[in-house]
């Protein structure tokens, strides 16, 4: 395990959830990948991306987003984000994500009516 | 903060350095009474731009450092980014969602988005020294 970023994969009903802590970056992007590969696979249509208010998400990270959003919407999957801080739902919003993804204050909203 | 303070660190090429950078950059934030939302901009700016010195600028040679330098400037932070190899970057494209949804372009290229989007002032220059050096400012509240 990467001691900078930890991805635990969960579901709740019919969505998939990565729950992801620590540093989403260059050297920790690949984790976050392969956890979304790891859902896809298994037929996942809903998926709900369920970061922490003190995670770390830079250029890299975003750009690794920006992959997981184009791949989910060739493999009609929908993908929901919750638990990220003021400041990162900002940037999100600032690079465009959120054209893409919906960001909710918590998981029980996210998943209310997925 | 002593106004005429300047504050240094150097780090090595090294991914994940950036971190030390943008604490460095928060401490002396704090001390100034930044708002917390202007501090994580600033800690995102920084970040930015010692990823790029480090890339591009010094491509990942850690024997190589990337020097910080923190000074007051009025009710602002004067933050300094340079590396010793770069090259001018400030005229790369803005990048486009769209585009890289769509596969048409490589998901990453933010960070000097980022960086304009998130300071008040930004310079990129060449240093005569060689290398490339960002020069920003970001003022206690926006």
């Amino acid at each position: 395990m990467n001691r900078d970023i930890e991805v635990v994969i969960r579901t709740r009903g019919d969505t998939s959830i990565l729950d992801i802590k620590g540093d989403l970056t260059t050297n920790t992007g690949r984790i976050v990948e392969e956890a979304y590969q790891q859902v896809s696979t298994n037929g996942a249509k809903k998926i709900l991306l369920a970061f922490s208010r003190d995670n770390y998400i830079n250029s890299a990270g975003l750009a690794v987003l920006i992959t997981i959003t184009a791949e989910s919407r060739e493999k009609g999957q929908t993908i929901r984000v919750t638990g990220l801080s003021d400041h990162f739902r900002k940037i999100f919003n600032m690079v465009g994500l959120t054209k893409y993804l919906t960001i909710f204050p918590s998981e029980e909203t996210a998943l209310d009516g997925f | 903060m002593d106004s005429k303070a300047k504050m240094e660190l150097r780090i090595p090429s090294v991914l994940g350095y950036e971190k030390l950078a943008m604490d460095f950059a928060a401490s002396a934030a704090r001390m100034m009474r930044f708002s917390e939302s202007r501090i994580e901009d600033l800690k995102t700016a920084v970040s930015e731009a010692c990823i790029n010195a480090i890339e591009h600028g010094n491509k990942l040679d850690a024997s190589i450092k990337v020097g910080i330098s923190l000074a007051v400037e009025g009710s602002g932070l004067r933050v300094e980014v340079h590396d010793e190899e770069g090259h001018m970057i400030e005229h790369v494209r803005t990048p486009n969602i769209e585009e890289k949804i769509e596969r048409k372009d490589a998901p990453r290229g933010w960070g000097i988005f980022l960086i304009k989007n998130l300071v008040d002032e930004v310079q990129f220059e060449s240093r005569p020294e060689g290398g490339n050096i960002v020069k920003m400012i970001i003022h206690l509240e926006r």
